[in-house]
Order: structure tokens, then C-alpha cells, then sequence
């Protein structure tokens, strides 16, 4: 029965009750979404490293660590790939050529990482050719051979151009941007434009300023267009130190999470780039491995390092330690968050227990008066508080469940602050994960907070003198 | 039989600046099946005395005895549970619990008492009825009046089967009309099943219902009247 009291004295007051609820379902979907963000970033950034950039394992001469020079070529190449053919850890592996050139479009220059790979084998170990805007990723035979670039290359080199062409107008959609708008941009003809910068002064002369801050972002990426099919020009030596320049057509643009990455690496055919660099056959700088999970590739790297001991074998924890801090920062950051919001939560309920308790001080000292003990009163208050944080509780779950169940499959889009996330190698559009282990530990948590805090105030209603509680005047 | 004896009783409130003698020596007898009311002015000290009467209070000179257990010597959890087996409490206002209904008001308090269920269902009804609130078993505090509230806390009072009932002040929120209802119940369950009732007032028409009527005043007892 004392359990049942406790249970109806929580409606009461119900404002007060739902205000507690609330605010105990909003700690837990506050605590539940903010690890799940930081969680899925991390597990998102991890992956996006793994298989758009480094790989698993990766096995390199030693000296080419040091100084990229391109004759410091993987000793003993073939053998190794005839061992990583017998592990079973090994799910795929790609042997790449790596050199820098100077790479020259017909409006700019830039320089770029150009990796010679087998496409076959790259598609197995890199997800590059997942993330493509424009073409396909290296396939087919070509006269001239192809070339892979990411699209903030593809800006610095000058390819991505804007154009107001009458086909592109034709096929606005009418429903979404005003006739007066369709018009206006007739005017600016059929003109191409090599610099968004210039794109947009040409809008803004044409169009109101109310019309350009309303649609001018959706007019300038639908106006835009890469230029597929345009000419590189690398500059680079071979073997001998004699400078080379083959010509590569751009036949595919991709676009990663990592705006670095996709300024800086290009992707051609091997064999192709070696046939310029006059690099043997066999030759490789780098071989880059994928293994069945990240924990199983940590461990693979340390296997394989004992392996081949004459060349550097790094995992992606040793490649990438700032990713395994940024894991460790977030997680951190994870607690703090987690940390406010039950210090929060505890305030709120200490104040709300102690207010109840307080208002009922005539009817605690009755019942005390008649013979409820101590431990009785203590059991009552202590019901209340926990039948409170734990109907919370179950509302947090349900809530937070629910919008985790959408917004890990919809990703939660940052995109105002996108620039500067991806800028970092972080993607703007979040997919929340949280375990099993952190949802639960963090319901746990609360739960916890809300019987602490409650502690005081019961012990505050044992403190009541029946006899002064009941003095009526 | 004696059911509580005050021998020299004194009361000093201590806990303000102003010390305060509320209760100035009393000696004092009850018998089982009185029907008592102590009467005297606001601040006589009538609710000090009922207090330690009640073993909610205890004296600051003399000896309780209650059952003839010295009430003195008990303390803490042992003076609640000690209530909760012997004493049974009416109080002006603040009597019930607002979220129970009548019924679990009276079933309460037998359950910290550790009766089973069945018998609990049973004397919660047959008291309720008693009081003649056989039909309101399920309604809350709030959905009943000042004098059928009042009637359940004498149900609730009842209901642990106390050596007596001290009531203070029962009627003092009540109109003329529930007054004298509830006074009407208090005097048949005193008549018909010999319960002690000591109960507190300062009206002149719940004074004439008394058998016993103990006037203080200044903390004394002036007068200690039986008719
Ligand atoms: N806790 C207390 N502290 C100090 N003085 C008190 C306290 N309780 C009662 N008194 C004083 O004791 C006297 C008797 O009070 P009380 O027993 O309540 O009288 P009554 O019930 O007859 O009105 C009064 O003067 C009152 O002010
Ligand atoms: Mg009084």
C-alpha cells in the first residue's frame, strides 16, 4: 500500500509531476542522442578514414616512409602479396604506385598525389569509386588513359564550370522557382562561367537581392557542371629523374567526406603510369589491405608486421593515431555531456521532491502521528521519487528509441556547419548509433540520479516533529 | 481499569527565547469506557496535554503511564509503533490521506498494523458503516464534507482497536449540524462497544454531551467533574 500511495502521490500535482517526467525523459534522450551523434560521428569519420583513405594495414618500403622517393619500391613485393593471399584475415588487398606531379588543366595547376592502382583490386579495398559525382572509376580501355579526381581538385584545377544553358532552363522546375526568375535568367545567357565567384556576381546583377539570397545557393550548384572529359597534364619524373608529361583525360570526379583528400589524390591505372615512369611490372610503393572488421585490422597490422619484418607494416591505429584520440576526445566529451545533464536532472528533482515534501508537511506529521514509522515515510517519499525518474524514464526510452530509429537511418543533417565539419573529415550528415550497452548504462545513470537525489528530501520529511507539523495555527 | 495515569505532570516549551510553562504540574486519571472532554480557553494547554496524553510529547516533569507502560522511557520507532498498537487519533483538520478513498484511509492504517486482508475488508466496512458512511466507501477526502471526513478519521481512529481515542478539537471546523452527528457516533460507540473517548474543546454544547468534563486553565486543572 505504501507503494501504492507513493504511485498516486505522484499525480498529485501533475503539473509539477510532468514537469519531472519531462525533464527526466529529456536527460535521457539528451544523453541518448548526444553519445549516439558523437558515437556514429566517430564510427562514421573511423570508416570514412578506413575505407575511403588508409585502409586497414598498410605495408610501405621503410625508407619510402621517410623520403617518397619514387625508386624506394616495396622489396620483395611479390612475395608479400603471395603471403597476404594465404591469410585468411586478409579480405582484399591493392598493390598502388604513388608519386606526386604537378597536374596542369587548361585554366589552372595544382599539385596531386596520383595513386597507379589495379581497379579491380582497388574496388575492394577503397570506396572511392562509391562516392563518384561524375563518370565511373578507372574502367574500360581508352586511347587516352583516365584519370580519377576528387571535386575540390576539380575546382582548383577549374573544372567546375557554371552555365545558364537553354536546356537546363528548360527543365527548372516550375513549381519551385518564380516565372520573373526563369526569365531573369535568360538574360544572363548562354555564357560559361570557370569561377562560382564570377556565377554569382552575374546572378546577383540580374536578380533582386531578396530573389538571389532566397534561391541563389540552389541556382549556382543547379547551374553547375563539371567538366568530364577535360585534358590533364601531369609533370613528373621518372626513373632516370627525367621529367615527364603524360596526358590523362578526366573520365570520373568523386567526392569524400574529407575535403583535404579530395584536393589532394588522384586515382589512374597502374601498369598505364608505370609504362610512363618506366617503373617495372611489378613495382609497388604501397599495399593497402582491408581486413574482416577495424579491431580485427589493429591486430592484423601487428601480425603482419612480425611477417615482414624488412618492410614497415603499419594498422590504421599507427596511420591515424589523431582518429583514435578524436575516439577517445568525443567519448570524453560524451561523459561531460552526460555528466551536465544528470547533474541537471538531479537538481530538478531534489527541488521538486523537496517541495512536495514540504507541502505535505501537516499530512507527514498525521501519519507519523498515528503510528507511520520512520522507515515507512522514508519507503513513501523514496517511491514517489523513483516511480517519477522511472516513468520518465520509459517515456525517455520510447522517445529517444523512436527518434534514434528514424534518425539512424535518415542521418541528422548538419549541413549549416558543414563546411567546417568537412573541412575536418567529418561528414555533415550524422547517422546516430548507440549501443545496446550505452543505452542502457545511460538509463541506468538516470534512474541512479533520481534515487540519489532523492534521498534528501525523504530524509528531510523523517526530520518532521509530528507534533510541531500538526500545530494548525 | 485504568487506561492512562499523569502523575504530576509538567510542561516547559524550551526550544524559543521565551521559556513557557504550558502544562503546570496536573495529576490525572482515566478509566476505561470514559467519555471525556477537557475544556478551557485557546492556550490553556489543552493540546500539550492531549500531546503527551498521546505519548506524541513527552513531559518535562512527572510519569506517563499508558496501559501502565511508562510511557517515558520509550523513544523513537518504539513510541510510533507504540501509537500505532494503543492509540487512536482524531485531529481537527489534516486527518486523511487525500489520495486514498475512505476505505483505504481506514485500511491504512491496519495494514501497518500487519492484519490480513480479509479482516481488514471486513472492519473497514463494518466501521464505515458504523459512521454512517456505508455508501461512501469510495470516495475520496476531497468529494466528502468537514463532518463525514471527520467521521472517517474516527473510523480510521477506531480501526487499529485502541485502548482509547483522543480527539482534539474534533468539531472545531465543523457547523452546528455535523457537530452533532459526530458527537451522536462518538457516544454510541462509547455506550454500545465501551470506547474510551478523551477529546478536547472549548463548545459549550459538546461540553454538555461529556460524562467526564476536566476544565483547565493557565496549565492547571480548575475543575474535574463527573455526571
Ligand atoms: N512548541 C511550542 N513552543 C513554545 N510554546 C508553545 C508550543 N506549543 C504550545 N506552546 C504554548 O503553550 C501554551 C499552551 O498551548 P496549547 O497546548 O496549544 O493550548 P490550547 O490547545 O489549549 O490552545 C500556549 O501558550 C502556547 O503558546
Ligand atoms: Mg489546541
Amino acid at each position: 500500500m505504501i507503494l501504492s500511495i507513493g504511485w498516486k502521490n505522484v499525480w498529485r500535482n501533475k503539473t509539477r509531476s510532468m514537469v519531472v517526467i519531462v525533464a527526466v525523459m529529456l536527460g535521457i534522450f539528451g544523453g541518448v542522442m548526444a553519445s549516439g551523434i558523437m558515437k556514429g560521428w566517430i564510427a562514421q569519420r573511423i570508416h570514412a578514414s578506413i575505407y575511403n583513405e588508409i585502409s586497414h594495414v598498410q605495408i610501405h618500403n621503410p625508407e619510402f616512409m621517410l623520403n617518397e622517393d619514387m625508386n624506394l619500391t616495396i622489396e620483395n613485393a611479390e612475395q608479400i602479396l603471395n603471403v597476404l593471399d594465404t591469410i585468411p584475415e586478409v579480405v582484399a588487398y591493392s598493390p598502388r604506385v604513388k608519386l606526386f606531379a604537378m597536374v596542369k588543366s587548361d585554366w589552372s595547376t595544382s599539385g596531386l598525389y596520383v595513386k597507379g592502382v589495379d581497379r579491380d583490386k582497388e574496388i575492394e579495398v577503397s570506396e572511392i569509386y562509391k562516392h563518384l559525382l561524375e563518370g565511373d572509376f578507372l574502367e574500360g580501355k581508352h586511347r587516352i588513359p583516365s584519370i580519377v579526381i576528387g571535386s575540390d581538385a576539380a575546382k582548383a584545377l577549374k573544372l567546375l564550370n557554371y552555365q545558364v544553358t537553354p536546356e537546363k532552363i528548360d527543365s527548372l522546375n516550375v513549381e519551385e522557382y518564380p516565372v520573373e526568375i526563369i526569365s531573369k535568367l535568360g538574360d544572363i545567357g548562354d555564357k560559361r562561367f570557370r569561377k562560382e565567384k564570377d556565377f554569382r556576381e552575374a546572378l546577383t546583377e540580374n536578380l533582386t537581392k531578396h530573389e538571389y539570397k532566397e534561391y541563389g545557393d540552389k541556382l549556382v550548384e543547379y547551374f553547375s557542371f563539371y567538366r568530364l572529359g577535360a585534358k590533364l597534364e601531369l609533370t613528373l619524373q621518372d626513373t632516370s629523374g627525367q621529367i615527364i608529361n603524360p596526358v590523362f583525360k578526366i573520365r570520373g570526379i568523386y567526392k569524400t567526406s574529407n575535403t583535404m583528400f579530395d584536393g589532394l589524390t588522384a586515382f589512374v591505372d597502374r601498369q598505364k603510369l608505370n609504362t610512363y615512369t618506366k617503373l617495372g611490372e611489378n613495382d609497388i610503393h604501397e599495399i593497402a589491405i582491408i581486413s574482416t572488421g577495424n579491431d580485427e585490422g589493429k591486430e592484423l597490422g601487428i601480425t603482419l608486421e612480425e611477417y615482414f619484418a624488412g618492410s614497415s607494416v603499419m594498422g590504421w591505429d599507427k596511420i591515424s593515431p589523431e582518429i583514435a584520440m578524436y575516439t577517445q576526445f568525443t567519448s570524453l566529451m560524451g561523459i561531460i555531456f552526460v555528466g551536465i545533464i544528470l547533474f541537471a536532472l538531479a537538481f530538478g528533482i531534489i527541488n521538486t521532491m523537496l517541495m512536495s515534501v514540504l507541502e505535505r508537511v501537516k499530512e507527514l506529521g498525521m501519519l507519523m502521528a498515528i503510528g507511520m514509522n520512520r522507515k515507512r515515510v522514508f519507503y513513501m517519499i523514496m517511491a514517489e521519487s523513483i516511480f517519477l525518474t522511472i516513468t520518465g524514464a520509459i517515456a525517455g526510452m520510447i522517445f529517444s528509441g523512436i527518434i534514434l530509429e528514424i534518425t539512424g537511418r535518415t542521418g541528422i543533417n548538419f549541413n549549416m556547419y558543414a563546411e567546417g565539419f568537412e573541412a575536418l573529415g567529418y561528414s555533415s550528415v550524422v547517422y546516430p548509433t548507440v549501443s545496446w550497452f550505452d543505452y542502457i548504462s545511460i538509463i541506468i545513470l538516470v534512474i541512479i540520479t533520481g534515487i540519489i537525489s532523492s534521498i534528501w528530501p525523504a530524509r528531510k520529511a523523517l526530520k518532521l516533529n509530528p507534533v510541531e507539523a500538526l500545530r494548525t495555527d | 481499569m485504568k487506561v492512562i495515569e499523569l502523575k504530576k505532570v509538567e510542561k516547559i516549551y524550551n526550544d524559543s527565547e521565551v521559556k513557557v510553562h504550558a502544562v503546570r504540574g496536573i495529576d490525572l486519571e482515566f478509566e476505561e469506557g470514559e467519555f471525556a472532554a477537557i475544556v478551557g480557553p485557546s492556550g490553556s494547554g489543552k493540546t500539550t496535554l492531549l500531546n503527551m496524553l498521546g505519548g506524541l510529547d513527552k513531559p518535562t516533569v512527572g510519569d506517563i503511564y499508558i496501559g501502565g507502560t511508562h510511557i517515558n522511557d520509550l523513544s523513537g520507532s518504539k513510541l510510533i509503533d507504540f501509537r500505532l498498537f494503543n492509540i487512536g487519533f482524531v485531529f481537527q483538520s489534516y486527518n486523511l490521506i487525500p489520495v486514498l478513498t475512505a476505505k483505504e484511509n481506514v485500511e491504512f492504517i491496519m495494514q501497518m498494523q500487519g492484519i490480513s486482508q480479509e479482516e481488514r475488508y471486513q472492519r473497514t466496512k463494518a466501521l464505515l458503516e458504523e459512521v454512517g458512511l456505508g455508501d461512501r466507501l469510495d470516495s475520496r477526502p476531497k468529494q466528502l464534507s468537514g463532518g463525514q471526513q471527520q467521521r472517517v478519521a474516527v473510523a480510521r481512529a477506531l480501526a487499529s482497536k485502541p485502548k482509547f481515542v483522543l480527539a482534539d478539537e474534533p468539531t472545531a471546523n465543523l457547523d452546528s449540524k455535523s457537530t452533532e452527528n459526530l458527537l451522536e457516533i462518538m457516544e454510541k460507540l462509547n455506550k454500545e462497544e465501551n470506547i474510551t473517548f478523551i477529546f478536547s474543546t472549548h463548545d459549550q454544547r459538546v461540553v454538555k454531551k461529556a460524562r467526564r468534563v476536566i476544565t483547565v486553565e493557565d496549565g492547571k486543572v480548575l475543575s474535574d467533574e463527573r455526571k
